[in-house]
């Protein structure tokens, strides 16, 4: 009798011990960890804007946030598939995505650029006639260069990594990136590329949760987190601290 | 040309450190691959109806599909339609992509070492009262492994450097880290020379085996 109750108190105690530890979510957020300076490694450690936006999240939701890095064609993969619970990869809402994903409010806010070499005579958008451009693979660049191509004149290339480096070799005249990243590729590394032309396209970038209660729960959560880092100023600090620029502001 | 030593020098000790996870998953696979691939191959030789016809749809399939369709099947297809498919992890799917892909190469391999072994051998075991089956086990596979070894170190040095694919799958092994570290550096030729070379110098010890292990199976045959 005294036996059972003990063994009785004990169990009590592991469940409130395991409970309390629960407290504790953990959020799985995928990311590709080949997106500088949003994701990406340096001397074995990944970093990037994404990684302190997540850990600033963590801190103030109390999640235990695990980082899973994939390559990018992988991403929606995992997510669709429950293996992760959301993407962190500046992925920008679309209706198609709206239509399948609930997403929490935009923490970027951005738009498309055109990057080309320094003396080329790409001014713009509008110059890409009869040029090469090309795009990263499962980037939605490609659908935002059609629609302002309706006579089907700009060949678009689609590439997994290194597209900076094709630009340099001249294997394509152009590529589009959003503003923000691009101009920070070109600062940090002193590549001869410039800006050509403003941004086409405003985009809202958000994190993707799958349409369930959990994905309900992480937006409600993510969202209040997000007001409160946009009110106290943190997150136009730490995209200071990454681009010199509040790439945050709506 | 401006080709950094040093930072290529700090790479190869750091991407040194991602080649175990490549060769666990190479390794396992040719464990895995090689079990199914004799099976397979034994089956087909002895044409043993139905299971005959399924082994031929398999390699069929698994040969005339990329690897890295078949690991997107089975690791993000396969769990829309059966939920419980969830629970397998990216390195697991990845070993058992490349177990499956790689068996379907290495069964016909093994079927044509096992076709290049004499009839006359396998006449002689069944005229002595083995089953097939036996005889196959005791007769005509251990000479048709001499055989089948170098094709099948063929198809492991394909594995091993195909296991570069499980990154899709996020399993962030040697050439994950390598492209990794390149998107930040932009020190493209550094990275992928040193993932290169690693690789490279992998083969290149493997080739040191099979020579080792072809003279030792070679012996019997020696005058």
């Amino acid at each position: 009798m005294l036996k059972s109750l003990r063994n009785a108190a004990v169990a009590l105690t592991l469940t409130l011990a395991t409970q309390g530890a629960m407290a504790t979510e953990t959020v799985k957020v995928g990311m590709s960890g080949t997106y500088f300076p949003f994701t990406f490694v340096k001397k074995d450690q990944l970093q990037g804007f994404e990684v302190d936006v997540w850990n600033e999240v963590a801190k103030r939701n109390d999640y235990s946030v695990e980082f899973v890095t994939s390559n990018f064609s992988g991403l929606f993969g995992l997510l669709e598939s429950g293996r992760i619970d959301t993407i962190s990869n500046q992925i920008t809402i679309t209706d198609a995505r709206k239509a399948r994903y609930l997403f929490a409010d935009a923490y970027v806010v951005d738009g498309a650029q055109v990057v080309t070499r320094k003396g080329s005579d790409i001014k713009g958008l509008a110059d890409l006639k009869g040029k090469t451009v090309a795009v990263n693979l499962g980037s939605n660049y490609e659908q935002l260069l059609r629609a302002n191509d309706v006579n089907n004149e700009i060949t678009i290339k689609t590439y997994d990594t290194g597209i900076e480096q094709e630009l340099m070799l001249g294997r394509i005249d152009a590529f589009v990136m959003d503003r923000v990243s691009s101009a920070q590729l070109i600062k940090e590394h002193n590549l001869p590329f410039v800006q050509a032309g403003g941004t086409f396209e405003t985009i809202e970038n958000a994190w993707p949760l799958l349409n369930n209660a959990k994905g309900e729960k992480l937006q409600a959560e993510l969202n209040r987190a997000l007001i409160a880092m946009r009110a106290d100023g943190t997150l136009a600090t730490i995209s200071k601290k990454w681009f010199d620029a509040d790439i945050t502001a709506k | 040309m401006n080709f950094d030593v040093t930072y290529f020098l700090e790479m190869i000790p750091l991407l040194l450190g991602y080649l175990g996870l490549t060769m666990k998953m190479a390794s396992l696979g040719l464990v895995f691959a090689l079990i199914l691939a004799v099976n397979m191959a034994v089956v087909r030789v002895l044409k043993i109806p139905l299971l005959d016809w399924l082994v031929q749809l398999f390699i069929s399939f698994f040969r005339g599909t990329p690897l890295l369709v078949q690991l997107f099947l089975l690791y993000y297809g396969l769990p829309q339609m059966f939920p419980v498919m969830v629970g397998i992890d990216a390195f697991s799917a990845a070993v058992i992509g490349l177990s499956l892909h790689f068996s379907a190469y290495m069964a016909e391999s093994i079927r044509a070492a096992i076709l290049g072994i004499d009839k006359s051998q396998m006449e002689a075991a069944l005229s002595i009262g083995q089953s097939p089956l036996m005889a196959m086990r005791r007769i005509i596979l251990p000479q048709a492994a001499r055989i089948a070894l170098p094709s099948l170190m063929n198809q492991f040095v394909d594995m091993i450097k195909s296991t570069s694919l499980a990154f899709t799958l996020g399993v962030a092994e040697l050439m994950a880290r390598a492209q990794m570290e390149a998107s930040s550096s932009f020190r493209f030729f550094e990275c992928f020379l040193a993932v290169a070379l690693i690789y490279w110098a992998v083969v290149v010890i493997f080739t040191q085996l099979q020579n080792r292990l072809e003279k030792h199976l070679n012996r019997a045959y020696q005058r």
